[in-house]
């Protein structure tokens, strides 16, 4: 199978030698280019903060992968940072298998990762608008993205928050209807603070207000996320009016204890108050847990919720290797139809039934002892029409690269429906 | 008979409709989706009919046998179950209440049979009305005390980080705080209508009649009880854990009550 793959990610690299090799999508064209002039037919190159990947078919006789990379590495200039060592290759069944392994999410570095899908099919997009795909990497990809809704949809891989920041908004979202009717108090101007705001934010929060110590620093923040600055020493205040808090200053002790947060709710209507405490030490005393409808969660639930769903998702992996086995059959079963000699078979055989077929609906109109000849007469015509294009047919396999061939043996098979007929 | 075809169909029907909504619950699954409402609608319609047949058969209201009155309840569960999807739009919960009209309609449809002798007062419509009423109040609070527990333990859940299997499916607090509020009003209000048809009526039916009678005094404590569960929302502001524990309270009280007085009271108020 003239399939390959050669890449870096982050189980043979780290983060500083990655990134040295990330190709942003406007570079991707002219790295393609590039390729083309190495004897490659088809290439599709993948690059994301994680992996960088090439996927590529030969023209004609098989060179070795090294030029490859090579190629790759001189074009970001960091022969300096990048080994051999740090890259993988895969060739045939074992790169479809990877490449259904990547687009499930169970070679991501976060498990499940969401998000290499769409990177994936941003550069098969690029890498076709270049024109450097073709049979192959087409069905490749195309199964591919489908593997990997499969295993989003059959699955639970992609379920569960495995971030803090985003365990905290799945948290909110479990406890309000509305996140448009809801206010978030930030303190604090954590990079992790910043994040989860973030997320909540990006569910239509109503507002968003920010206390820091340094006011200068809130007011940068509230300039990106659109929120309002109140002064540090009234965050107890704001208390009254909003109903999630996150919080994430340097403070050697408490800035919230339990009997101001006990006050606040009697004053608050009892509503329910979300706090998630990212602070270490924490910024937050716990008993105020305790509190009715108040939720407080510091650091440590959110990673024991991250772990939970971590663990929840390992144990759907059996079941997508299940989905990889299956798909990779089945696109064995398509590689190994485009081959002549079984599709001129197949033909032929079509033929032959629907000859058969009408002959035996219409020979009563003739005389028995002219059955013999009606038969040999359309024999003769089935042949004479299959003659000059399974000659055709074969000749190309001799004269032309094999994707050439399997490119007509395709057309030919879809014009004559020959998969269907497999399918049934 | 047409009317044990039904009595054969409307537990199968409840059986799909309950296990149809428990699937689409935790197992995600669209396919239940699309047909949980569709059984849900068909077996209203089809349990509709048969309470209108058998009422016109016998000629008297279906609240002669206690295993009328157990239909009569699934029936009225389904409706208030079906009044409170469409108010809050989330249909992820029905697997938890139908199983009650399921149950119920299974032990009617296996142990109904006409008396041969009704008291004249049973074949009274008002009286049908009366006791209907009270049934969909009572089956709205019990609709409204499954909420209220499902909040609390998804407000333990989430209090304590630590998440049981049904929390991922189940919609978020101030939803399942909204579908027991619903329930609730609905419960009081029929409740109100079936005190309110009683007092003015059975006075004048019933010759025992007396106002220390241990059902009317239950009834009117359950109805105080959603009555200050109500004012606590509304007036005082209270909200969340504390308004569900109050729901399940009532509830558990309602539940007692019309056991302990069933069992050891007699009372003009029992005719079964």
């Amino acid at each position: 199978m003239n399939i390959y793959c050669v890449g870096t990610n982050h189980r043979t690299a780290p983060v500083e030698v990655r990134e040295k090799l990330w190709f942003s999508s406007g570079e991707l064209s002219a790295i393609l280019d590039l390729l083309k002039q190495q004897n490659l037919k088809e290439t599709v190159l993948v690059s994301t903060c994680n992996r960088t990947e090439l996927y590529y078919s030969f023209k004609d006789e098989l060179l070795s992968t090294d030029p490859l990379w090579q190629t790759l590495v001189q074009k970001k200039n960091a022969a300096e940072h990048l080994r051999a060592e740090n890259f993988y290759s895969f060739s045939s069944l074992n790169a479809v298998k990877h490449i259904f392994a990547v687009a499930s999410g169970i070679d991501s570095m976060v498990l499940g990762d969401v998000q290499i899908l769409n990177q994936m099919k941003e550069a098969f997009t690029v890498a076709q608008e270049n024109h450097s795909t073709g049979l192959l990497l087409n069905r490749l990809f195309n199964t591919a993205f489908h593997v990997g809704k499969r295993a989003r949809t059959e699955t639970e891989i992609g379920e569960g928050a495995v971030s803090v920041s985003y365990a905290a908004a799945e948290l909110a979202s479990k406890i309000f209807e509305d996140m448009t009717k809801r206010s978030a108090l930030l303190i604090g101007a954590g990079e992790t603070g910043e994040l989860t705001a973030k997320h909540l934010t990006s569910r239509n929060l109503k507002n968003l207000v920010i206390a820091n110590r340094t006011r200068m620093r809130a007011e940068e923040l509230a300039q990106k996320l659109d929120g309002k600055v109140i002064d540090f020493e009234k965050i107890i205040d704001e208390l009254l009016h909003v109903d999630i808090v996150i919080s994430s200053v340097e403070s050697p002790s408490h800035i919230l204890n339990a009997k101001d947060i006990r006050s606040v709710m009697k004053h608050r209507g009892n509503k329910p108050l979300f706090i998630i405490d990212i602070g270490v030490p924490r910024n937050i005393e716990h008993s105020a847990n305790d509190i009715d409808n108040v939720f407080l969660h510091d650091i440590d639930d959110l990673n024991h919720i991250i772990d939970t769903n971590l663990s929840r998702r390992k144990a759907e992996i059996p079941k997508i290797q299940e989905i990889i086995l299956g798909e990779l059959i089945q696109f064995k079963n398509w590689h190994d139809s485009l081959e002549v000699t079984p599709t001129i078979q197949q033909l032929r055989d079509q033929f032959e039934t629907i000859r058969n077929d009408e002959v035996k609906k219409h020979l009563h109109h003739f005389s028995t002892d002219k059955h013999e000849e009606v038969e040999i007469l359309t024999k003769r015509i089935v042949n004479k029409i299959l003659h000059t294009p399974m000659v055709n047919l074969k000749n190309g396999s001799a004269e032309q690269s094999g994707t050439e061939t399997q490119t007509r043996v395709h057309i030919i098979r879809h014009l004559f429906g020959l998969d269907k007929k497999d399918h049934k | 008979m047409l009317l044990n075809l039904f009595e054969i169909v409307l537990p199968v029907s409840y059986f799909a409709t309950t296990g149809l909504y428990a699937f689409g619950f935790f197992k995600n699954s669209k396919n239940s989706e699309l047909y949980k409402v569709r059984f849900l609608i068909f077996t209203l319609i089809v349990h509709g009919i048969y309470i209108v047949f058998r009422t016109i058969e016998f000629n008297h209201p279906p609240v002669t046998t206690v295993f009328e009155i157990l239909s009569l309840i699934a029936f009225t569960i389904t409706i208030t179950y079906a009044f409170i999807e469409i108010r809050t739009k989330n249909r992820t919960t029905g697997g938890f209440i139908l199983i009650f009209p399921f149950i119920f309609q299974l032990i009617s449809s296996f142990f109904i049979k006409e008396l041969l002798e009704i008291p004249p007062v049973l074949r009274s419509y008002l009286l049908g009305f009366h006791v209907w009423s009270a049934l969909v109040g009572y089956a709205a609070i019990t609709i409204s005390a499954v909420y209220g527990f499902l909040y609390l333990i998804l407000y333990r859940d989430i209090k304590s980080a630590h998440f049981s299997v049904i929390y991922k499916r189940l919609p978020n607090l101030e939803m399942l705080e909204r579908m027991s509020f619903s329930a609730t009003v609905f419960g009081f209000v029929f409740l109100t209508i079936a005190i309110s048809v009683g007092y003015a009526w059975l006075p004048r039916a019933i010759e025992k009649f007396s106002y220390a009678d241990p059902k009317l005094i239950s009834t009117i404590a359950v109805w105080l009880i959603y009555a200050a569960g109500l004012s606590a929302k509304k007036i005082i502001g209270w909200q969340g854990r504390k308004i569900m524990v109050l729901s399940m309270f009532g509830f558990i009280f309602t539940l007692f009550s019309m056991l302990l007085i069933n069992i050891f009271f007699s009372s003009f108020h029992k005719f079964l």
